[in-house]
C-alpha cells in the first residue's frame, strides 16, 4: 500500500473498504518536521549520540571498581576476569564491568518505563488518549520527551508512540548484554548514557501522564505539607500501608474512602515513592494531604514489624521480598495489586470482593492477588476496618516485651557475626552490652543507621531478632519521629525559568544542587538535612525527589521547622523545591533544557547533543545521589550524566562498578571551541568527574560548589562560586582547596574580601605576576576571561564551520 | 605478640583471588623498604586512637598520608606530609602511570591502607587489583579481600595493638 503521510486527508467514494487504523505514526514529529525545526536526532538510536559519548568519555574516564571478579553469564563460564583478564568468549574484565553497569541502567530505565506503560494504559482507558496534558504554567511541556525524540506531546495519546521508542530502545540495548555482542568497554558505555537518556523519557511520560489526570500540584510552588514520619501514624485507628511506586490502584481506595466517609477513620500510610505520589493525588487545587508517608524503604521492615499496619497494600518497585512472610506472621494480610509482585498469590481479581474479606479475615489466604483497581479500592479500605479492632485486641506485634528484650541482650555472646553480615558493620555488639545495662543510647543511634535488611539476625548464632531488638530499644526517639515535606510539585514552571535564567548561566545563582535517591546511606539520613541545609544558607537552588524528598523533612531547626517549612518552593536563589516522586526525576534534567530552550532560545526538538553541550557547559547543575542502592539511582544519574550534569554518589555507590573521572593534571582534556570563530579555549577542570563517589557528608560541601562552576560563569557568578568552595573547603576540611587558584581568570573572579591575600599566594606559591598598585593580575591565568565567548564542544556548531 | 592473621571469615566474597594475611612485623618490613609507599588514610582516623597512631606511621618513614573522606582533619598541625584527595579520584589517577603522584615526585609502589569504611576501600583495591600492578597492603581493622596484603578481622583493642607493634617495627 502506498504511504499516507500526516496531515489530514479525504477519501471519497469508498465502497467495501475497511478501514483500521491502529495508531496515526509520526504526526507530531511530521509538523515539527514542517515547520523547520526538528533536530538532527530526533528518536535517536545506539548510535546516534556515540560522537558525543565519546567526547564525555575522553575527559571522564571510567574507572572500574568490579564487586565480582568472575563472569557467570554463560555456560562457557564462570570465568575468572581477575587482573583485566580476557573470558572465554575474549571480553575482558573492563568490557564486562561495563556491561555489567549498562545491565544496572536499562533495569532501572525499564522499572520506570514499565510503571509508565501501565499507568499510561490505565490513564487513557480511565481518561481517553484525547485527554489534554497539562503540567502547568508551561510551553514546552515535555522537555526531555520533546529534546530526545522530537515529539511535542499535547494528549495522552500522543505519549504512546514516545513510550514505544523507549521499549524498542531498551530492547535493542538489553539484547547487546547478550554474550558475543559489543566487547569495548566504551562502547558498552555509550550504551548506558544512551539508556540513562533514555531512562529520563520513561520518567517524563510517567509523571506528566498523572500530573494531567490525577490531580496532581502542576509547577506549583505552594503545593500542600503532608506529614512524614513513623510517629505521626495514628495507631489507634485501622492502619492501611501502601508499599511502592506505582499510586494507580492507591487512588481507588482515596477515592472509596473519600466516598464511604472513611478518610477520617482510616489512617493511610504509605512507604516510597507511592507515598509521595498519595499526597500529590487531587492537590492541585490545594488541601491538605490525608495520607502519611512512613518513610523510605529503610523503614519498611521496621514499620511492619511493629505490628501497627493492620493491612498491607504492594504495588511495585523496592517492595521487599519478605513482606508476605513477615506480614503473615503478624496476621497482616498482605494485597498485591500490579503483576510485577504477586508473591505466588492466587489471582482473585475476578471473585466477590466478599468472599476474598472473608478469606484474608479468616486467615485462610494470607494475601490476595486483585488487579481490579475497583476491587482493590473497595477491598481494602473494608478489610482494614473488619481486621483491625481484631489485631489490636491482641496486640499483635514483633517487637519483644520489656523481658523477653532484657533476655535478648543477654544472650549476645558478642562474636560480631552480626557486624560482619551488616551493609554498614554496624557496631551491634557494644550497643547489646549497652542496653544489657540498661543504656538504650547506642540502639536509638542505630536505628537512624540502619537500614532494616535483615542481613545480621540471618547470621547470628544465637538467633537473636537484632532488627525487633533495635526497634524496641528505640521506641522513645521512633514516637518523635514526625516532620513535614512539600508534595511533589512537578515541572518547574516557564515564568520561574525566565527569571532564574540568566542568574544560573552566568553565575549569580552559584547552582542547581539536585539531591535524589534513597536509604543506603552512610551515616543515617540526619546528613540530607545538613548538606541541603547549607547549600539552601549559600543561595543555591536545592531540588529533591524521591526518599531524599521525604527523609530532610525528618528534621528541624531550632524555632521546629522543617527545611520545606523555612525556605520557599520557588525555583528562585535559595529555595528548596521538592518535584515529588521517583519518575519525577526527569523534571531536574527537564529544568536544565528549558534555561537552553527559554534563557538562550536553543531549539530543542530532537537536537539533544547541542543541548547537552549547552548544559554541559553553561548550567551550573550537580546532582547527589547520597543514599544510591537501586538500579533506578545508576539509571536517573547515568541519564544527568549524559546531559553534562555531574552526579555524586555517597560511598555506597563505589559498588555500582564505575566512575566517570577526569584527570585535571592533563591539560590537553579541559578545552573547547569558542563557537563564534572554532578556536580553541581553556576551561577550568570542573567539573572534574561525571560520576564519583566520597566518603562522608562534610566531605561532599566543597565539592558540591567547586561541581558548580562553568566556562561560561561571569566574574561576579565565578567570584561567588569560588567564594564557596574555599569557604566550605575550609569550613569541612580545614583547608583551602588545593586547586583554587585553576579557576582564576582575571583578578574580578577573586572573592571580595579576601582579595589581597589571594593575590599573595597567587604571586607566591604559583609565580603569578602581579601588579600591586592596581591590584590587577598581570600573567599566570591558563583561561582568558571573555564575557561574550560561547563555549561548545562541537566543531560543527562553530560559526566558521 | 599479636597474632593478626587468625581470621580471615569472609561475609561475600570477591572472587579467586584473596589477600594474604600478614603479621605487623611483616607490614612493617614492607613499608619500611617500599622506595615511593603511599599511606591512603580516611576518615575514621579522626577517632583519637587511631590517630595517635597514625601520625607515628606516617612521621616515622616520612611517607606521603593521601588524607581522604575528612581525615585531613586530623593532621593539620602534625609533622607528616599530608595532602586531602577524594578516594576515587586517587584511586583513577593511581591507573594512571602518567600521573606523577601528590607531591609531583612520580608514582607510588605500595599502597597502604587505614581507617577507612570497609565495603568502600574495598571497591577501590578491587580497582586497584583488577587494573594496575600496584601492591596494596591493608592494616586496618576489617579483612579487606581485595588487598595484596591484609590483617585478619581485628576486634577494636587487638587492632590498636596490632599497630603499635607495626610501629616499632619501622
Ligand atoms: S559471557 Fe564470556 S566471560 Fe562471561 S561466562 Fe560467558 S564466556 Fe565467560
Ligand atoms: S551475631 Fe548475635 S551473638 Fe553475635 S554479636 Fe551479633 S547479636 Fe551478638
Ligand atoms: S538490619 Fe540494620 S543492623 Fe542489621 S545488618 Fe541490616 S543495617 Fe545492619
Amino acid at each position: 500500500m502506498s504511504e499516507i503521510r500526516a496531515g489530514s486527508f479525504t477519501i471519497e467514494e469508498l465502497e467495501n473498504v475497511q478501514i483500521t487504523i491502529g495508531s496515526i505514526v509520526g504526526a507530531i514529529e511530521k509538523k515539527a518536521e514542517d515547520e523547520g525545526e526538528m533536530g538532527p536526532t530526533p528518536k535517536p538510536g545506539i548510535v546516534d549520540i556515540r560522537e558525543w559519548d565519546h567526547k564525555l568519555l575522553n575527559r571522564y574516564e571510567p574507572v572500574y571498581t568490579p564487586m565480582c571478579d568472575q563472569c557467570c553469564y554463560c555456560t562457557f563460564g564462570t570465568c575468572d576476569l581477575t587482573g583485566n583478564k580476557e573470558g572465554a568468549c575474549g571480553i575482558n574484565m573492563a568490557a564486562h564491568q561495563a556491561r555489567e553497569f549498562l545491565l544496572r541502567v536499562i533495569t532501572g530505565a525499564a522499572a520506570h518505563a514499565g510503571h509508565g506503560r501501565h499507568l499510561l494504559h490505565h490513564l487513557i482507558k480511565t481518561h481517553g488518549a484525547d485527554h489534554p496534558i497539562d503540567v502547568g504554567p508551561t510551553n514546552i511541556k515535555a522537555p526531555v520527551i520533546q529534546t530526545v525524540t522530537g515529539i511535542k506531546p499535547e494528549t495522552l495519546g500522543d505519549l504512546e508512540p514516545v513510550l514505544d521508542y523507549v521499549e524498542e530502545q531498551l530492547t535493542q540495548l538489553l539484547a547487546t548484554i547478550h554474550a558475543g555482542q559489543e566487547g569495548a568497554a566504551i562502547d558498552f558505555e555509550s550504551k548506558a548514557l544512551h539508556g540513562g537518556m533514555i531512562d529520563h523519557v520513561g520518567m517524563e511520560v510517567s509523571d506528566i501522564a498523572q500530573i494531567s489526570c490525577l490531580g496532581m500540584p502542576k509547577a506549583d510552588p505552594e503545593a500542600p505539607l503532608a506529614e512524614i514520619g513513623m510517629g505521626t501514624i495514628d495507631s489507634k485507628k485501622p492502619v492501611l500501608l501502601c508499599i511502592g511506586h506505582n499510586v494507580a490502584g492507591v487512588t481507588y481506595i482515596m477515592d472509596y474512602m473519600d466516598e464511604h466517609d472513611l478518610t477520617d477513620k482510616i489512617e493511610l500510610a504509605g512507604l516510597c515513592c507511592t507515598a509521595i505520589d498519595m499526597t500529590r493525588y487531587n492537590m492541585d487545587a490545594g488541601g491538605t494531604p490525608t495520607a502519611k508517608i512512613v518513610g523510605s524503604l529503610a523503614k519498611e521492615l521496621k514499620y511492619i514489624r511493629s505490628g501497627i499496619p493492620d493491612v498491607i497494600v504492594v504495588d511495585e518497585q523496592c517492595v521487599r521480598a519478605d513482606v508476605l512472610q513477615e506480614a503473615q506472621a503478624l496476621s497482616i494480610p498482605v494485597i498485591c495489586t500490579n503483576e510485577k509482585i504477586m508473591y505466588g498469590l492466587p489471582n482473585r481479581s475476578n471473585d466477590n470482593v466478599d468472599d476474598i474479606i472473608n478469606d484474608l479475615l479468616s486467615g485462610r489466604e494470607a494475601g490476595a492477588l486483585v488487579l481490579d483497581f475497583d476491587k482493590i479500592g473497595e477491598l481494602a479500605p473494608r478489610l482494614v476496618m473488619e481486621i483491625a479492632p481484631i489485631r489490636k485486641a491482641k496486640g499483635i506485634t514483633a517487637l519483644p516485651t520489656d523481658e523477653k528484650f532484657k533476655e535478648l541482650t543477654n544472650k549476645c555472646v558478642h562474636c560480631l557475626a552480626c557486624e560482619m553480615a551488616c551493609p554498614m558493620n554496624l557496631p551491634i555488639s557494644d550497643a547489646m552490652t549497652a542496653a544489657a545495662d540498661g543504656d538504650l543510647t547506642p540502639f536509638e543511634i542505630l536505628h537512624d543507621k540502619c537500614i532494616a535488611c535483615g542481613r545480621c539476625e540471618q547470621e547470628c548464632p544465637k538467633d537473636i531478632d537484632i532488627v525487633n531488638v533495635i526497634e524496641k530499644a528505640s521506641q522513645k526517639v521512633i514516637r518523635e519521629e514526625k516532620g513535614m515535606m512539600r508534595a511533589g510539585r512537578g515541572q518547574v514552571s516557564d515564568p520561574e525559568i525566565r527569571e532564574e535564567g540568566v542568574n544560573l548561566v552566568l553565575g549569580t545563582t552559584p547552582g542547581i544542587v539536585a539531591m535524589v535517591g534513597c536509604s543506603n546511606y552512610p551515616d543515617g539520613t540526619k546528613d540530607l538535612y545538613d548538606i541541603a541545609k547549607e547549600m539552601l544558607k549559600r543561595s543555591y537552588i536545592v531540588v529533591v525527589s524521591g526518599c531524599t524528598a521525604m527523609d530532610l523533612g525528618m528534621y528541624k531547626n531550632e524555632e521546629g521547622k522543617t527545611l520545606y517549612e523555612e525556605f520557599s518552593g520557588s525555583f528562585l536563589k535559595g529555595n528548596l523545591i521538592n518535584v515529588g516522586s521517583c519518575v519525577s526525576n526527569s523534571h531536574i534534567t527537564a529544568t536544565t533544557i528549558k534555561v537552553a530552550a527559554i534563557f538562550a532560545q536553543r531549539n530543542v526538538t530532537g537536537n539533544f547533543e547541542e543541548i547537552a553541550d549547552y548544559v554541559t557547559n553553561r548550567v551550573g547543575a550537580v546532582g547527589i545521589a547520597w543514599g544510591a542502592y537501586s538500579q533506578k539511582a545508576a539509571s536517573i544519574g547515568t541519564g544527568c550524566t549524559r546531559l553534562g550534569i555531574p552526579v555524586i554518589l555517597g560511598p555506597h555507590g563505589s559498588k555500582y562498578r564505575r566512575a566517570l573521572i577526569g584527570k585535571p593534571y592533563d591539560s590537553h582534556k579541559w578545552s573547547v571551541f569558542d563557537a563564534r570563530n572554532g578556536e580553541e579555549m581553556a576551561i577550568p577542570p570542573a567539573p572534574d568527574f561525571l560520576i564519583s563517589t566520597v566518603d562522608n557528608a562534610e566531605e561532599i560541601m566543597p565539592i558540591l560548589a567547586k561541581s558548580c562552576m562553568r566556562p561560561t560563569d561571569n566574574n561576579m557568578g565565578r567570584m561567588i562560586k569560588l567564594t564557596h568552595y574555599i569557604e566550605l573547603s575550609e569550613k569541612y576540611l580545614g583547608v583551602m582547596p588545593d586547586d583554587w587558584h585553576k579557576f582564576i581568570r582575571t583578578e574580578t573572579d577573586l572573592p571580595l574580601a579576601r582579595r589581597k591575600d589571594l593575590l599573595k599566594i597567587l604571586e607566591t606559591e604559583h609565580g603569578w605576576e602581579i601588579d600591586w598598585k592596581k591590584k590587577k593580575i598581570l600573567s599566570g591565568p591558563t583561561m582568558k576571561f571573555d564575557v561574550s565567548a560561547q563555549p561548545t564542544n562541537f566543531k560543527r556548531l562553530c560559526k566558521e564551520a | 605478640m599479636v597474632d593478626t592473621t587468625r581470621n580471615i571469615k569472609m561475609y561475600t566474597t570477591y572472587g579467586t583471588k584473596s589477600a594474604k594475611p600478614v603479621q605487623p612485623k611483616i607490614a612493617a618490613k614492607m613499608i619500611s623498604k617500599a622506595k615511593r609507599p603511599l599511606f591512603v588514610v580516611s576518615s575514621i582516623v579522626l577517632d583519637e586512637d587511631l590517630l595517635k597512631r597514625a601520625i607515628p606511621i606516617a612521621n616515622k618513614t616520612g611517607m606521603q598520608i593521601a588524607a581522604t573522606g575528612t581525615s585531613i582533619k586530623g593532621f593539620l598541625n602534625e609533622d607528616v606530609k599530608a595532602k586531602y584527595i577524594n578516594i576515587h579520584a586517587l584511586a583513577a589517577y593511581l591507573g594512571d602511570t602518567g600521573w606523577n603522584g601528590l607531591d609531583g615526585e612520580g608514582h607510588y609502589d605500595l599502597i597502604i591502607v587505614l581507617a577507612h569504611k570497609k565495603y568502600y576501600i574495598n571497591q577501590v583495591l578491587s580497582g586497584l587489583k583488577n587494573f594496575t600492578d600496584l601492591t596494596t597492603l591493608s592494616i586496618d581493622r576489617h579483612y579487606l579481600q581485595n588487598a595484596s596484603m591484609s590483617f585478619g578481622n581485628l576486634k577494636p583493642e587487638t587492632h590498636l595493638e596490632a599497630l603499635d607493634e607495626l610501629i616499632d617495627n619501622l
